[in-house]
């Protein structure tokens, strides 16, 4: 009985599907998208800055050889297939032919070879590749060849992040820019870059010569289609206003809203709320050049012990739909998602942490914390942690900067025991801050660079996620940083809106997207 | 006159020169720099480093300071490290959301605050007295920000008479209708500053009152209007006018609060976001001329004392 | 002169020292006003509205609001008298000097004036971001913009007074500069700074919540009125009683110094006008 009654529902549902997604018709064609952003970006070159505000306009006008599905796998974008011989060292990637820049010219090997030398030279994560290559070069019209010192997995992953990552521009752009940030903004993607008005908006138009791919649209791959005349990102750096904007209808569209507010908005008909996938994480470093913390991992991990994650995440980001405290360093809608030494995450016990400390020799030495307060989540976590690592009886020193202090500060190791920032969304294990040795922090044991050099060389993946998961259960030994956990950010826009999934990947995207088209 | 307005344009230059040195040196005691904030949180020390070259900032600071002097002599502002473009460019981006809310809100300040300062004096310490100063007194206690957000909910969001944030050039789009933008920001701005002038005048025409030759007026049996406006009013403007001239140079580039709660494209957020960038040029740029825009409103100022007080002779 | 005579004489003004008296009592008893820990943070209870436990509500952290404000009297009443006796302590020196000593003067006068060609919220803001967020740092950042506005009117004072006989007098027959200064110039300037400092104390306090509100006032983890309004701004539409609260006590309090200001100006010294209004 109660099987029918479930089959009858499940039919029920197939039906209300079928019938709404035959009324809903297609977004229309046209008009102007107002979407408020935090802040302007300094620049769009994808190669030199990790900004996410930067990506998430840049990807309009930008495409790299390879994008990520609904399932974060890299699959070809600019690139029509790839061929990878001799055990993994080399790999030959054909490019799709008659790929349109936003000037007229037909991309061809060329321009990817001198944008992914650039990017290699200059570019945020460009060394990550470059480092374990030994030569890249054109070996064709549309034919690129890279040849690996070693066999290299993460290629792929890294090819398709477009965040600091290797978008192809036009040769000519490339040889003007060097390591100075490109100033002219030709792409292939489709929009094309229009103008930028300081303070006002960032515009793009369609771009009608857009090479689209022909696959159905599967998260960042697949059919891009341009619907929108124009889009205007305008910067609203109050998160009130950007709320208070999308309500009274002077933006479609506002990203990054206040986490305590999303229930509210959530009832609200004027908005539709949209939560972005891609996990954001806190996350505190430790010193591992000098001071009290230095090779002290005894301490460290009486630091670690009393944390209690779900207060922190609960104060600073709000509903509990929009965090998740989890210990593994990659989310679990990636493969590489391990519980391998999350024990000792989150474990919020005073004793346990005063008991570590008396182990480790800790005698009250003061530690310095310093925290940014141009992002409010920065500082509601520290405050609870803060709180929370006083009354396990530390003595913390918690100061607090502007983020350009603190990045300045941050360099130089005598000034500071833990730090706090947060962590984007990424691909592959190997692009996570801490795996580089130059990141302040500076994580550097034997142990983890063997790990390191292992992960990097392992070509299957199933194996590679062994060794992620050693590292993983390293990091929680070792402690070169602490994870608050997941937290997701979420955006609002207007209900004319159509075609926004109800979730985006990494960052929100417009290709697909148009106003409900008006009977 | 004329030789006076000479000697005064002359002794700006040595100030000028002080406020430049002080300006650059202020700036570039901040910690933190331009490269970094730029690359952001996972640069590496070597691509900031060649970033911090590429910009110049790895030479001595004399040498950088005399770089960007030389440069303003010759009217070159330098280029805005965050917008790639001269710093000159990037504030006339900016100069007119600036000036309209400026001189609209001046506006609105001589209209509303001017008239009630008179007949506030005028009908001194009746019920109509005390309820304009008990109301501009409350006016010029609100925190700026808490007043725009409480108008922004009532007059855009709930009523939605008037747009939330933003600006759209008027310049570029020719749409006078676009001033509906700064109604909330001009009333926002207008309410503490005519509360401010309403004390102002009330308090400066009571003061002439007392003085002699009001009193010789009064004496010789001029009519009620004709004493107070000839006499009183007029006497009290040189106040009231060195207010207003100070009023507006703080409108013109101190309504951070204000334009970060709309959202508006001025001078103020221009500042305060290079500050948080570390946009050495442009910050530079926009508080030399704001020095150099309040030492001509000084002027100005002062020259308007001779106009309205006969008395006053600049030789 | 008694003070609380001429107050006494005015309603209202009895109505701002009492204010002024709560608001007091709030910083020097917090801790037998307070209900709670003002710092003690329960997430569970994040943002209840006002209720017979929580009589304020609770904040974003799950804090007491009422406790905050109670508190926050502290942290706020500081900063604003910590703003004072900095810009009329060097105000009163600086321009007594170069009022007194003619030969520093166009020296000092000169950078006063280009001090005051900066925006005052800019220049506080610059000097905030050198020195960092800290109690006294913001203080030293606002107080700077109020010290050359001091500075002008002692100076002006000081010019004004040297020229009245007395003190010619004092002069002439060989009185040492000091004990002029400290006998004959500051006695007859006491009233108007004694005013010019009311006005100081009403307008530094919501210069200090601007500073908040950009992110560069006193740091958030030391409760004050200002950090309080800018923290709670963003739950305006969610949870209004983060701000209502703190609001109140910036909006009476600078009331209450205003009409204090007022009552003291027309009372003390009925022909200083000063030019501190306009500003």
């Amino acid at each position: 009985m109660k099987g029918r009654k479930l089959l009858v529902f499940l039919a029920a549902c197939v039906c209300l599907v079928l019938v709404g997604g035959a009324a809903t018709a297609a977004p229309a064609k046209g008009g102007v998208l107002r979407m408020a952003v935090i802040d302007e970006p300094p620049t769009l070159d994808q190669h030199v800055v990790t900004s996410d505000l930067t990506t998430m306009i840049a990807q309009h006008i930008f495409e790299g050889l390879y994008t990520f599905n609904a399932k974060y796998a890299p699959v070809p974008l600019l690139v029509k297939s790839d061929e990878v011989k001799d055990g993994g060292k080399v790999v030959v990637l054909h490019l799709r032919d008659g790929v349109k820049f936003h000037n007229g010219k037909v991309m061809d090997a060329e321009d990817v070879l001198a944008s992914l030398n650039r990017w290699g030279k200059f570019g945020a994560r460009g060394p990550v590749l470059f480092g374990n290559l030994e030569k890249v070069e054109a070996t064709g019209k549309l034919d690129i060849t890279m040849t690996f010192k070693a066999p290299f997995a993460p290629w792929k992953n890294l090819l398709a992040f477009l965040n600091g990552g290797p978008v192809i521009y036009p040769k000519d752009v490339v040889a003007t820019a060097e390591k100075k940030p490109i100033e002219q903004y030709i792409g292939t993607g489709p929009y094309k870059f229009a103008e930028r008005n300081p303070g006002r908006y960032i515009k793009l138009v369609r771009f009608d010569d857009y090479a689209s791919r022909t696959e159905p649209a599967d998260g960042y791959s697949g059919k891009r289609e341009a619907l929108f005349d124009e889009i205007r990102f305008i910067p609203v750096p109050d998160v009130g206003t950007r709320v208070n904007g999308v309500k009274a209808g002077d933006y479609d569209y506002a990203e990054q809203i206040l986490g305590d507010l999303f229930d509210s908005l959530k009832a609200d008909d004027a908005v539709v709320t949209t939560v972005n996938q891609g996990a954001t994480q806190g996350l505190m470093f430790f010193n591992s050049k000098t001071g009290p913390l230095k090779e002290n991992f005894k301490l460290r991990r009486a630091l670690q012990a009393a944390m209690n994650m779900e207060a922190v995440l609960r104060t600073a980001v709000g509903p509990k739909e929009l965090w998740k405290a989890s210990g593994s360093f990659m989310p679990d809608s990636t493969t590489w998602y391990s519980k391998s030494g999350v024990d000792a995450f989150s474990n919020g016990s005073a004793e346990k942490a005063k008991a570590l400390a008396k182990e480790a020799g800790y005698a009250g030495e003061k530690i310095t914390l310093m925290a940014s307060t141009s992002y409010k989540f920065h500082h509601d976590s520290t405050m609870v942690l803060v709180k929370q690592l006083k009354d396990a009886g530390f003595n913390i020193d918690y100061q607090i900067y502007d983020w350009a202090t603190l990045i300045s500060k941050r360099a130089d190791p005598a000034q500071w025991d833990i730090f706090f920032t947060h962590h984007g969304f990424v691909p592959d294990p190997v692009l996570y801050t801490f795996m580089s040795e130059s990141y302040p922090g500076w994580w550097t044991t034997e142990t983890k660079r063997a790990l390191a050099k292992e992960f990097s060389a392992t070509m299957d993946d199933a194996a590679r996620k062994l060794v992620w998961d050693k590292i993983q259960a390293l990091a929680y030994e070792e402690v070169p940083v602490i994870k608050t956990g997941d937290h997701f950010t979420y955006d609002i826009y207007s209900p004319k809106l159509d075609g926004l999934s109800a979730s985006s990947l990494i960052w929100p995207k417009f290709w697909g997207v148009g106003f409900k088209a008006t009977k | 006159m004329i030789a006076y307005i000479c000697r005064r344009f002359l002794s700006m230059i040595p100030s000028l020169f002080l406020a430049s040195v002080i300006v650059f040196s202020f700036i570039h005691f901040i910690p933190g720099d331009p490269a970094q904030v730029m690359l952001g949180d996972q640069a590496t020390p070597e691509r900031v480093q060649q970033l911090r070259e590429s910009m110049g900032l790895d030479r001595p600071l004399y040498v950088q300071y005399a770089k960007w002097i030389g440069g303003v002599l010759r009217g070159d502002m330098g280029q805005s490290i965050f917008f790639h473009k001269p710093v000159l460019d990037v504030i006339a981006d900016r100069a007119e959301t600036s000036l309209l809310i400026a001189v609209f809100s001046m506006i609105l300040i001589i209209v509303v605050g001017v008239p009630i300062g008179i007949l506030s004096a005028v009908r001194c310490n009746s019920r109509l007295d005390q309820l304009f100063s008990g109301a501009s007194m409350f006016f010029a206690s609100i925190p700026t920000f808490w007043l725009g957000l409480n108008l922004m909910l009532l007059f855009a969001v709930t009523l939605k008479w008037l747009p939330t944030s933003g600006f759209p050039s008027i310049v570029e789009s020719g749409d006078w209708s676009n001033l509906r933008y700064l109604v909330l920001p001009c009333i926002t701005l207008a309410a503490p500053n005519s509360a401010l002038i309403i004390r102002l005048t009330r308090s400066s025409m009571l003061d002439v009152a007392r003085a002699d030759y009001v009193k010789t007026a009064w004496a010789k049996g001029l009519s009620e209007g004709s004493v107070t406006m000839r006499h009183i009013f007029r006497n009290s403007l040189i106040s009231v006018v060195s207010a207003l001239g100070f009023t507006f140079v703080a409108l013109l580039a101190g309504t951070v609060v204000t334009e970060t709660v709309f959202s508006l494209p001025g001078v103020g957020r221009l500042v305060v976001e290079s500050l948080l960038r570390r946009d050495y040029p442009t910050i530079q740029g926009v508080i030399l001329i704001v020095a150099f825009v309040y030492m001509l409103v000084n002027l100005l100022v002062d020259l308007s004392f001779a106009i309205l007080d006969p008395r006053i002779r600049y030789s | 002169m008694n003070i609380l005579a001429v107050f006494a004489r005015r309603k209202i003004a009895l109505f701002g020292l009492a204010v002024i008296g709560v608001m007091l009592a709030f910083a020097i008893f917090a801790p037998l006003i307070a209900t709670m820990d003002p710092q003690e943070m329960n997430p569970v209870d994040k943002l209840t509205p006002p209720n017979g436990i929580y009589l304020f509500g609770t904040d974003n952290f799950g804090r007491d609001i009422f406790s905050r404000v109670v508190y926050g009297a502290r942290a706020s009443l500081l900063g604003s008298t910590g703003v004072i006796l900095f810009s009329m302590t060097l105000g009163v020196l600086t321009g007594v000097v170069a009022g007194y000593f003619r030969r520093v003067e166009p020296w000092l006068m000169r950078l006063v004036d280009v001090l005051m060609a900066f925006p005052p919220l800019l220049l506080a803001l610059v000097l905030v971001s050198i020195l960092g967020r800290g109690m006294i740092n913001v203080i030293v950042a606002v107080g700077a913009t109020y010290l050359t506005r001091t500075t002008r009117i002692v100076y002006g004072l000081t010019l004004k007074v040297r020229e009245e006989a007395y003190v010619e007098a004092a002069v002439s027959s060989g009185t040492r500069v000091r004990d002029i200064i400290l006998r004959h110039l500051l006695p007859n300037m006491m009233s108007p700074i004694i005013v010019q400092a009311t006005f100081t104390f009403a307008f530094s306090l919501l210069d200090m919540a601007a500073l908040d509100f950009l992110g560069l006032g006193i740091p958030p983890s030391i409760p004050s009125w200002g950090n309080m309004l800018s923290e709670g701004r963003m739950y305006i539409t969610r949870a209004p009683w983060l701000l209502t609260f703190p609001g109140m006590c910036i909006v009476l309090t600078v009331l209450a110094f205003n009409l204090a200001g007022d009552v003291l100006r027309d009372r003390l010294d009925p022909h200083f006008r000063s030019r501190i209004e306009g500003v």
